[in-house]
C-alpha cells in the first residue's frame, strides 16, 4: 500500500510512539497491582470496608476485630503476595531469556521441588519448624535442582521442560518417602506445598527479602546482555559479551529468586511461565522492559490468584498456588499450540 | 520393517532372506519371552517366601495349590498371592500402555507419568477418598474418570490438524502440573490420618489390593489385551510416519485416536486398582525393545518386562527400602526417573553428534 509521504512516521517518532505505549503498560500495570493489592486488604472471608481498612492501616484501634485482621493477616498477606510474586515473575523472564526457551518457570524446571526436598529433609533430619529457618536449604535444593536440570538439559525448549518434569517425577517419591517416615514433616509439608500467602508471617519476609533484592538488581543487571543473548551465543560473544558470565550470573540469580520465593511461598508453579509472556505482549521482547513488566504483573498474578480463592469458594478458601495453576496452565497450553516447537 | 510386506510364498527357506530373517526373529522373541518367564517365576516364589514369617519354597508352593496348614494357607492365599497377581497384572497393563504410547507418538519419552494422565487419576482417586468419602472399588472408578478427562482433556488441546506429538506431550506437562497442584490443595485441606493414606495412594501400592478389585483389573486387562491385538497390525506402520503408514492403507489418524485411546484405557485400568506406579510405563517399553532390536514396538515382550519389572520393584519395596513398609510406586520412581533423565541427556549427544 502506498502513502504519501507526510503520513509516514519517522523512526523516532515510532520509537517515541513505542515508549510512549511502553510506559502507558507500566502504569496499566501499576494500576491493576493498586487494584489487587486493595482487593486483597478488603475482600475475603469476612469483608471490611474500604475507610476500615484505611483507619486500620493509619489509626489502629486496639481491640477492633478488623484492624486486627488487616494488620495481623491481610497486610503481611499482601505483602508477601508482592515480594513472591515479583520474585517469581523476574525469575520466570531471566529463564526464559537465558535458556532462549519459551516453555521455562522455576517450577516447570523442578527448581520449586529441588527447595521442597531440601525444605522437607530439614524438617526430618534437624528437626525445623519455623519457615523462617528454612530458607537456606530452600537454596540449597534449588540451586542442585538448576544445576542437574540445566546440565542435562540445556538445548531445545522442549528438553528442558522435559528434564525439569522428570526432575520433579524423581524428587516426588524422595519427598514422599521422607513424608511416610515423619509425621510432622508431612503435616508441614501438606500446608506448605500447596503454595499460600497465608501463615509464613512477616518474619520469614523479612528474612527473605534481601535474597529477592539482590535477585532484582543481579536481574535488572543482566537485562542488556538478555537482549543480545537473544539475538544467539555467537553475536552475543561478537558482541563482546562473555556468554559463560551471563549464564552463570543468571544462574544465581534464577535460584535466588526461585529459593526465596519458595521458601515463602511454597513450590508455586506456572506464575514464572506465564507472566514473561504477558510481559512480552504488552511491551515487546526488549528485556530491560519485559523484566520490569514481570516484576509488575507477578506480584498480579499471584496476588490475584489469592483474592480469586478467597472468593470462589463460600465457605472457604483455594490457596493462591492452586489459581495460580489453573491460571498458569492455559498459557502452556497456548504456548504449546501456538508455536513450532523443535521436536525432542 | 520387513513384517509388514507380504511373504513371498514360492521362495525356499534356503534361499530367502526375508524368510530367515523371520525366523531368526520368531527365536529371539521366543528367547527373550522364555528368560522373562524364568524371572518372573524366579521373582514369584521370591515374593512367596519372604516376609514376616518365612516359608520354605517348597511349604509355599504346596500352600499355593492349597496343601498346607491354615496359617501356610492363609499367609500365601490371602496375602501373598494377590499381590503378587496385582503386581503381574498392573505391571503388564502399564508396559503395554507404554509400548502403545510410545510408538503411537514416535516418542520414547511419552509416558503416562509425564503426560499428566497418571496425576489426573490420582485427583480422581483422592476427589472419591477425601471428598466424597468412598472406599474400595469406588476409589478406582474415580481414578478411571480422573485419567479418562484428563486424556479427553489434553487430547482436546493438543488437537490441531491433526496430533502433534511434542505438542501432545507439552499440553500433557501443562495439564499434570495443574493436576499436582489440585493433588496438593486436596492433601492439605483433608485431616491428618485421611491424607496419609491419600498420600500413599498417590504414590501406587500393589499391597492390600483386594479380590474383586483383582477380578476387575484382570478382566479389563483380558479384553483390552483383545482389542490391543486387533489394532496392532498397524503399529509397525504407523511407526514408520504418517505418510509411509499411509501409503501403506492404514488409516492413520483412525489407528492413532485408536490405539491412544486403548493405552488411556490400559493406565487408567491399572492406576485405577493400585495407583500410579511412575514410570513403568515408560521403561518397560525401552527395555523391552532394547531386548528384542526389530525396531519395531515390541508388544508382547513390553507386557512381559513391565510385570516383571513391577514384581521386582514390589519385592525390593517391601524388604529392602530403608526399613519402611514403601509403596511400590517409589520404588519405580527411583528407578525410572534416572532412567529417563539418562535417556534425555543421551539423546542430546546423540543429536549433537
Amino acid at each position: 500500500m502506498l502513502t504519501s509521504p507526510a503520513t509516514v512516521p519517522t523512526a523516532a517518532e515510532q520509537v517515541a510512539r513505542r515508549t510512549r505505549r511502553r510506559v502507558l503498560a507500566c502504569l496499566l500495570a501499576l494500576a491493576a497491582l493498586a487494584a489487587v493489592v486493595v482487593a486483597s486488604l478488603v475482600l475475603g472471608v469476612r469483608d471490611v470496608s474500604l475507610p476500615v481498612v484505611w483507619q486500620a492501616l493509619t489509626d489502629p484501634v486496639a481491640g477492633d476485630v478488623d484492624h486486627q485482621v488487616i494488620a495481623g493477616q491481610r497486610v503481611p498477606r499482601a505483602l508477601v503476595g508482592i515480594a513472591a510474586g515479583l520474585a517469581l515473575g523476574v525469575a520466570g523472564a531471566v529463564i526464559q531469556g537465558v535458556t532462549r526457551n519459551p516453555i521455562a518457570d522455576p517450577g516447570l524446571l523442578g527448581l520449586n521441588s529441588g527447595a521442597s526436598f531440601a525444605v522437607v529433609c530439614a524438617v526430618w533430619l534437624l528437626g525445623l519448624t519455623a519457615p523462617s529457618q528454612f530458607v537456606w536449604f530452600a537454596f540449597l535444593g534449588a540451586a542442585a535442582a538448576a544445576a542437574l536440570v540445566f546440565s542435562i538439559g540445556s538445548g531445545q525448549p522442549v528438553k528442558l521442560a522435559l528434564v525439569g518434569a522428570t526432575v520433579t517425577a524423581l524428587i516426588t517419591p524422595l519427598i514422599t518417602l521422607v513424608l511416610l517416615r515423619d509425621q510432622q514433616a508431612f503435616n508441614l509439608y501438606r500446608f506448605w506445598a500447596v503454595g499460600s500467602l497465608t501463615g509464613r508471617g512477616t518474619e520469614t519476609l523479612l528474612v527473605v527479602l534481601p535474597f529477592i533484592a539482590v535477585g532484582a538488581v543481579l536481574a535488572a543487571g543482566l537485562a542488556h546482555r538478555l537482549n543480545m543473548l537473544a539475538l544467539g551465543d555467537d553475536i552475543a560473544r561478537g558482541l563482546g559479551q562473555r556468554v559463560g558470565v551471563t549464564r552463570a550470573v543468571a544462574g544465581l540469580t534464577i535460584v535466588l529468586l526461585a529459593g526465596a520465593a519458595t521458601s515463602l511461598a511454597g513450590p508455586i508453579a506456572l506464575v514464572g511461565l506465564a507472566v514473561p509472556h504477558a510481559a512480552r505482549r504488552l511491551v515487546g521482547t526488549d528485556y530491560r522492559w519485559v523484566l520490569l513488566m514481570s516484576a509488575l504483573l507477578g506480584p498480579v498474578m499471584l496476588l490475584g490468584a489469592d483474592v480469586i480463592g478467597r472468593l470462589v469458594l463460600p465457605h472457604s478458601e483455594l490457596e493462591a498456588g492452586v489459581v495460580a495453576a489453573a491460571l498458569g496452565a492455559p498459557v502452556l497450553v497456548a504456548v504449546a499450540r501456538g508455536r513450532k516447537i523443535a521436536g525432542v | 520393517m520387513t513384517t509388514t510386506l507380504p511373504a513371498t510364498p514360492s521362495a525356499t527357506p534356503a534361499t530367502d532372506p526375508v524368510g530367515s530373517l523371520r525366523r531368526r526373529r520368531r527365536r529371539r522373541l521366543a528367547l527373550v519371552l522364555g528368560a522373562l518367564a524364568v524371572l518372573a517365576v524366579a521373582l514369584a516364589g521370591l515374593a512367596l517366601t519372604l516376609g514376616a514369617a518365612s516359608l520354605t519354597p517348597g511349604r509355599a508352593l504346596l500352600a499355593a495349590v492349597g496343601v498346607g496348614d491354615d496359617g501356610d494357607l492363609f499367609i500365601v492365599q490371602r496375602l501373598r498371592l494377590p499381590r503378587l497377581a496385582a503386581a503381574l497384572l498392573a505391571g503388564a497393563a502399564f508396559g503395554l500402555a507404554g509400548a502403545l504410547f510410545q510408538s503411537t507418538l514416535r516418542n520414547p519419552l511419552a509416558s503416562p507419568d509425564i503426560l499428566g494422565i497418571a496425576t489426573g487419576a490420582s485427583v480422581g482417586a483422592v476427589v472419591a477418598m477425601l471428598g466424597l468419602g468412598l472406599t474400595g472399588l469406588a476409589v478406582s472408578a474415580g481414578a478411571f474418570v480422573g485419567a479418562g478427562v484428563i486424556a479427553l482433556l489434553i487430547w482436546f488441546f493438543a488437537w490441531r490438524q491433526g496430533l502433534h506429538s511434542i505438542r501432545f506431550v507439552l499440553v500433557g506437562v501443562g495439564f499434570a502440573y495443574l493436576a499436582s497442584s489440585v493433588l496438593a490443595w486436596m492433601l492439605a485441606s483433608a485431616d491428618q490420618r485421611d491424607a496419609a493414606s491419600a498420600l500413599v495412594w498417590t504414590v501406587g501400592s500393589v499391597a492390600d489390593v483386594r479380590g474383586t478389585e483383582l477380578g476387575v483389573l484382570g478382566l479389563g486387562l483380558a479384553v483390552l489385551a483383545v482389542v490391543v491385538a486387533a489394532i496392532s497390525r498397524w503399529q509397525a506402520p504407523l511407526a514408520l510416519g504418517d505418510d509411509h503408514a499411509r501409503g501403506l492403507g492404514v488409516p492413520t489418524d483412525a489407528a492413532r485416536v485408536g490405539t491412544l485411546l486403548t493405552a488411556v484405557g490400559l493406565v487408567a485400568l491399572a492406576t485405577s486398582v493400585v495407583g500410579p506406579l511412575a514410570f513403568v510405563a515408560l521403561v518397560a517399553p525401552a527395555i523391552a525393545r532394547r531386548l528384542v532390536d526389530d525396531g519395531g514396538p515390541a508388544l508382547s515382550v513390553s507386557v512381559a518386562t513391565g510385570a516383571t519389572l513391577v514384581l521386582a520393584a514390589d519385592i525390593v519395596a517391601e524388604h529392602a527400602v530403608l526399613g519402611v513398609a514403601a509403596p511400590t510406586g517409589i520404588v519405580t520412581g527411583l528407578v525410572g526417573a534416572p532412567y529417563l533423565l539418562w535417556l534425555l541427556a543421551t539423546h542430546e549427544k546423540r543429536t549433537r553428534a
